[in-house]
């Protein structure tokens, strides 16, 4: 177990920088998950501490030791990845057992040791069968185990769970959770996945072309993000953009004035996350012609043109998925009946709202 | 539809292999024009006491005198015993040399495709023009190893390659090493891209040396193909022909003298085409033993 500590960490392939200037500490037991974007570095960052990579510049420490340029294999640290890299001629035994025995651990101290996590991992009848007669969630757990058996200062997981279907990545998603509940191991998980973040971090990093958005926990980031991609990024659905123009501590949102912090003034980015958005009158209430309802049993999504005056800036589309041009998205709870084309009443909180800079993106306050 | 009733539906589920056979019969047909019937021959005059074999010829009548004689022939046990030892030095020779070279050139180095190319050079050489080549370097008297090891005076006079017997068999060793080491390499060097970038990743961090990566990593990961080369290889040269027969000629004193050689002779050069079919049914029947033994062992270490 051990505390991290990432300093001013640099990489570069020629002239891209894949990293700039990463900086990061993290607590001893910590468990801290890279997110972002496909591309913006968060494989290299990992790589980079597994010392799989080579850093351009900076320095990494663990437990308190320089191991800036050591071996992967000194540096006490245990990694899960992506496809598992199970090696298909070994058993699940020889596989797990594999760091204990090229450090040169005696036999019967792996077998103890690869029992033991192997009954951590629910995973004991497996130990005689090679990976290929395993299912993806077995394969998981063994992968882990691998890891586990080694009791390493610390664990890096390089998107864990994508190559599993969806229900099972929610089950795994706890598991791992409970597994770090109780070694209380260092841990490092990277993610392109919000939702996986959010759910399993202590702290989350997010970042965006090999730069650092944000650090916080998960309630601080969804609560106060500190930039308009962070806003975009935490949260399903994504937040709603709007464009207005801000004064005296004043704008107009839906023909409303509506108060912004005293640091707004002229253009200004208003987010506002569908589910801040109520059905029925409330502090700010306007009215809006749905497009499209979307039903799921408990909860709705209603989609809505913005007013012409508040259109969303163009630039705003943090996500694939996420295509709705100048459409806005209410989620309502236990709301009546709503249909395309009839017009609903809507309202928000005014404290709710996140006021960005359109210029420089970042949060005003 | 178009052809009307007279087409073939291939596409019923019912009649989903159909297209399979249809495409295999003209090489099946083929094969056993080409193969399987002059197998047939071939295991039929080795019963016959014939001479030169002609087709338009009433059969001779059945005997196991062939077998009888070959198994009691000296020149049978060597030619036995020279293939061996060829399969042994020249198989392992080829493996250390093409896994080796394999190894070298899947690192990410400047010029790697240059490098490849000439590893895999002496394979496209046709074998004939590699022999051509070999036998002037082999030359007693304007070779160039005679002269490689005079200028660093490993010798005072010239060897005779050819005479000496220990001295031919290193020639034809060393000819059919340059020229079966490549498809060796070019075998690895596939399976060695198959392998995951991850095995080597994960074993590095659990703190594997590269020794230890080759050991554990590497050569478990080439096992089937390996196994596979190795059959092929150990093909190669049981049935090669040219290399030697250019080269030697199978001598002196029968040194070079191997299975197919012998064939050969006592076929086309002695007329006992019973004999020799005998040896060749003899031959095949060690080669399966040998290409069964070598398959079964591979697979099962993966
Ligand atoms: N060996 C390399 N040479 C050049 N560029 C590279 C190399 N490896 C990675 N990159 C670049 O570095 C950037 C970051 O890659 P990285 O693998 O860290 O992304 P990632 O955040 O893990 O993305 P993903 O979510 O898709 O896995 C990418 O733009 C990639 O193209
Ligand atoms: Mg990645």
């Amino acid at each position: 177990m051990a505390r991290i500590v990432i300093d001013q960490v640099r990489k570069s392939y020629g002239a891209l920088h894949v990293l700039k200037d990463f900086s990061l500490d993290i607590a001893d037991g910590e468990f801290v998950v890279l997110v972002g974007p496909s591309g913006c570095g968060k494989s290299t960052m990992l790589k980079i501490l597994a010392g799989l990579e080579e850093a351009s510049g900076g320095t990494i420490r663990i437990g308190g030791r320089d191991v800036t340029d050591l071996a992967p294999g000194d540096r006490d640290i245990a990694m899960v990845f992506q496809n598992y890299a199970l090696y298909p001629h070994l058993t699940v035994a020889a596989n797990m057992g594999f760091g204990l025995k090229m450090r040169g651990t005696p036999a019967d101290v792996i077998t103890r040791r690869v029992q033991e996590a192997a009954r951590i991992l629910d995973v004991e009848h497996l130990l005689e069968r090679r990976p290929r007669q395993l299912s993806g969630g077995q394969r998981q757990r063994v992968a882990l185990g691998r890891a586990i058996v080694r009791e390493p200062a610390a664990f890096l997981m390089d998107e864990p769970l994508s190559n599993l279907d969806a229900k099972l990545r929610v089950h795994m998603r706890a598991e791992i959770g409970a597994l770090h509940q109780r070694l209380g191991v260092t841990t490092i998980y990277v993610t392109h996945d919000q939702i996986e973040a959010m759910t399993m971090a202590n702290r989350i990093v997010i970042m965006k072309d090999g730069e650092i958005q944000q650090i916080a926990d998960p309630e601080t980031m969804f609560e106060r993000p500190a930039n308009l991609f962070v806003a975009g990024f935490i949260g399903s659905p994504g937040m709603n953009f709007l464009s207005a123009r801000a004064q005296g501590g004043t704008t107009r949102l839906f023909g409303e004035a509506v108060p912004v912090p005293p640091g707004a003034d002229g253009d200004v980015t208003i987010g506002l996350r569908p589910e801040h958005i109520e059905a029925g009158p409330g502090a700010v209430t306007f009215m809006a012609r749905p497009s499209l309802v979307e039903s799921l049993g408990s909860e709705k999504y209603i989609y809505f043109e913005a007013p012409d005056d508040n259109r969303p800036p163009g630039f705003l589309k943090q996500s694939e998925e996420d295509q709705r041009g100048s459409r806005l998205i209410a989620r309502l709870v236990n709301a009546g009946p709503v249909r395309i084309g009839e017009n609903v009443t809507l309202s928000f909180d005014p404290a709710r709202l996140h006021v960005f800079d359109p210029a420089t993106g970042k949060a005003i306050r | 539809m178009a052809g009307g009733r007279f087409s073939l539906d291939l596409a019923r589920p019912s009649r989903q292999h159909w297209l399979g056979y249809i495409l295999l019969a003209p090489a099946v047909l083929l094969i056993a024009a080409i193969i399987v019937y002059p197998l047939i021959v071939s295991v039929d005059l080795s019963f016959q006491n014939v001479g030169i074999a002609r087709l338009d010829q009433p059969r001779r009548p059945f005997t196991t005198a062939n077998y009888e004689r070959l198994f009691t022939s000296p020149d049978f046990w060597n030619a036995c015993w020279v293939t061996l030892k060829l399969i042994v030095v020249v198989t392992s020779a080829c493996f250390i040399l093409g896994l080796g070279t394999a190894l070298l050139v899947n690192n990410r180095f400047k010029g790697r495709s240059v490098a490849r190319l000439l590893v895999a050079m002496p394979w496209a050489v046709p074998e004939v023009i590699a022999v051509v080549i070999f036998a002037w370097i082999f030359d007693s008297s304007f070779g160039l190893m005679n002269w490689v090891f005079l200028s660093l005076g490993l010798i005072d006079k010239t060897i005779n390659w050819f005479s000496d017997p220990d001295a031919a068999f290193a020639v034809v060793a060393t000819t059919m090493i340059w020229k079966g080491y490549p498809f060796v390499s070019i075998m690895s060097l596939a399976g060695l891209q198959s392998i995951p970038e991850d095995y080597y990743a994960a074993a590095r961090v659990d703190g594997a040396s590269a020794l230890q990566r080759l050991r554990y990593i590497t050569l478990p990961c080439l096992m089937p193909v390996i196994g596979v080369t190795t059959v092929l290889v150990m093909l190669w040269i049981f049935r090669d022909f040219s290399i030697i027969y250019v080269l030697t000629g199978g001598g002196p004193l029968k040194a070079t003298q191997t299975l197919s050689i012998m064939t050969y002779e006592q076929a086309f050069s002695f007329f006992r085409m019973g004999y020799a079919s005998a040896i060749g049914v003899v031959t095949l029947v060690i080669c399966v033993i040998a290409a069964k033994l070598t398959m079964r062992r591979a697979p099962d270490n993966l």
